[in-house]
């Protein structure tokens, strides 16, 4: 069989074999791995190696992409042993001849290499992912200096794609485990000087399964393609927490900056 | 139909490929263990002497010559560091664990290197490990010669 290329790559390297795990729901077998030769160009990610399986070898193989530049986080899954956005990994760059792709872990999988998400969604709902304030519609801002934007800006930057519950070892045995994710999104919101929900926020995170379930491992912050490093989160979190039992934590609210009208007249 | 994919507590001796703060979790865990199980057979051991001298004297022999051979001292040095370890560690996890000698919150860069798994972090991991290197060597030499350093 000649090899196909694709278009806008360069010259084909060498051969590496996927060993992807599948798992169909219709048939309902035990997911089991199946092997598949991919001639790699140079530039090639996973997900370039995934969607040349389905396009020329196998077209049942199903997996969840949709940015294919690491802004979605869609495309989580574990890359030889590693959890790794496949958009994001050159196959040249991991230096194997055999590539192992398993679903993340510590959810569920509705096929192939799509894992059930909707516990990091809720987890991440659970922790009132906004500003809480009384207002119904503020009319003008809310004013923030540079230095108390940098206090939780790093967190800001989490994608969701749920990499570090699949590392995580406590999201492994630990069903109900707020995660890596609810929690630093948790501190993002509450060191923000804009909220005043620390209180609302407190029954859910100081709880059997929140913040005190973290023993620092460490792996989240280590599989996160983003950065946010979680785990930093979640200590500076428990140091508030901790605080908090002997100085009250004290959110004051930001000041509002001047009413504006739009060029219009109406506000 | 969804299946589960949960990864189980036997993950938790799975560090490869996660980076030191892993594998000290992996340690840290195993040595929990270990001295837990150390414990129950301590208070057996000891609990021994209610069954008169003689009972006791045989047993503290038997246990300095597991296997037939004297291989005592070596299974007492193996469980002092075990417990110099869990000890330290828990030590550096008190301090890290309560945001202490962590970095503030800073700008992510490439290669997003977590900096509150290095930094002072490390610092500690290597300053307790000379501790844990130095304690251990003072144990181990008193049990094999009876002679504090
Ligand atoms: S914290 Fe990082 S690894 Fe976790 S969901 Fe957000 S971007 Fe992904
Ligand atoms: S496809 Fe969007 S992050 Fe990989």
């Amino acid at each position: 069989m000649e090899t196909l290329v694709l278009k806008g790559f360069g010259e084909v390297v060498k051969t590496v074999t996927f060993r992807v795990r599948r798992y169909d729901p219709e048939k309902k077998e035990i997911p089991k791995y199946e092997e598949y030769k991919v001639p790699v160009q140079k530039g090639m990610t996973i997900l370039d190696g995934i969607l040349y399986i389905k396009e020329h070898l196998d077209h049942s193989l199903s997996a969840r992409y949709s940015c294919r530049m690491g802004i979605c986080g869609s495309c989580g899954m574990i890359i030889n042993g590693k959890e790794k956005l496949a958009c994001q990994t050159q196959i040249l760059e991991l230096g194997k001849d055999l590539i192992k792709v398993d679903p993340m872990g510590n959810y569920g999988i509705v096929k192939d290499l799509v894992p059930e998400l909707s516990k990091l969604f809720n987890n991440h709902q659970s922790v009132k992912p906004f500003i809480v304030r009384e207002e119904e519609e503020p009319k003008s801002e809310f004013l923030q200096t540079p230095d108390q934007r940098e206090k939780y800006a790093m967190f800001t930057d989490c994608i969701l794609c749920g990499l570090c519950l699949s590392a995580c070892p406590t999201s492994a045995s630990d069903e109900l485990y707020l995660g890596p994710q609810a929690l630093a999104q948790s501190f993002r919101y509450i060191v923000d000087n804009r909220d005043l929900g620390f209180e609302e926020r407190l029954n859910v995170v100081d709880s059997k399964h929140g913040v005190w379930r973290c023993h620092f491992s460490g792996a989240c912050s280590e599989v996160c393609p983003k950065g946010v490093d979680p785990a930093l989160a979640i200590q500076l979190l428990r140091k508030v927490m901790t605080t908090n039992i002997f100085v009250k934590y004290q959110q004051k609210g930001a000041t509002r900056g001047p009413e504006r009208k739009s060029a219009l007249g109406v506000s | 139909m969804t299946i589960e994919n949960k990864k189980g507590w036997i993950s938790w001796f799975n560090p490869f490929k996660y980076g030191t703060d892993r594998w000290m979790f992996a340690l840290h865990r195993l040595t929990g263990i270990a001295l837990g199980l150390y414990l129950i057979a301590h208070v057996w051991e000891t609990s021994n002497i209610l069954n008169g001298q003689v009972t006791w004297d045989k047993i503290m022999v038997d246990l300095d010559y597991p296997f037939g051979a004297h291989y005592g001292p070596f299974i007492l040095s193996l469980i002092l560091i075990v417990a110099v370890y869990h000890a330290l560690n828990g030590i550096r996890l008190t301090i890290v664990e309560n945001g202490l000698m962590l970095p503030k919150p800073y700008r992510p860069e490439f290669p997003y290197k977590a900096k509150s798994l290095r930094g002072l972090n490390n610092l500690l991991k290597i300053v307790l490990g000379i501790f844990m290197i130095l304690i251990s060597a003072i144990g181990v030499i008193f049990i094999f010669t009876g002679v504090i350093v």
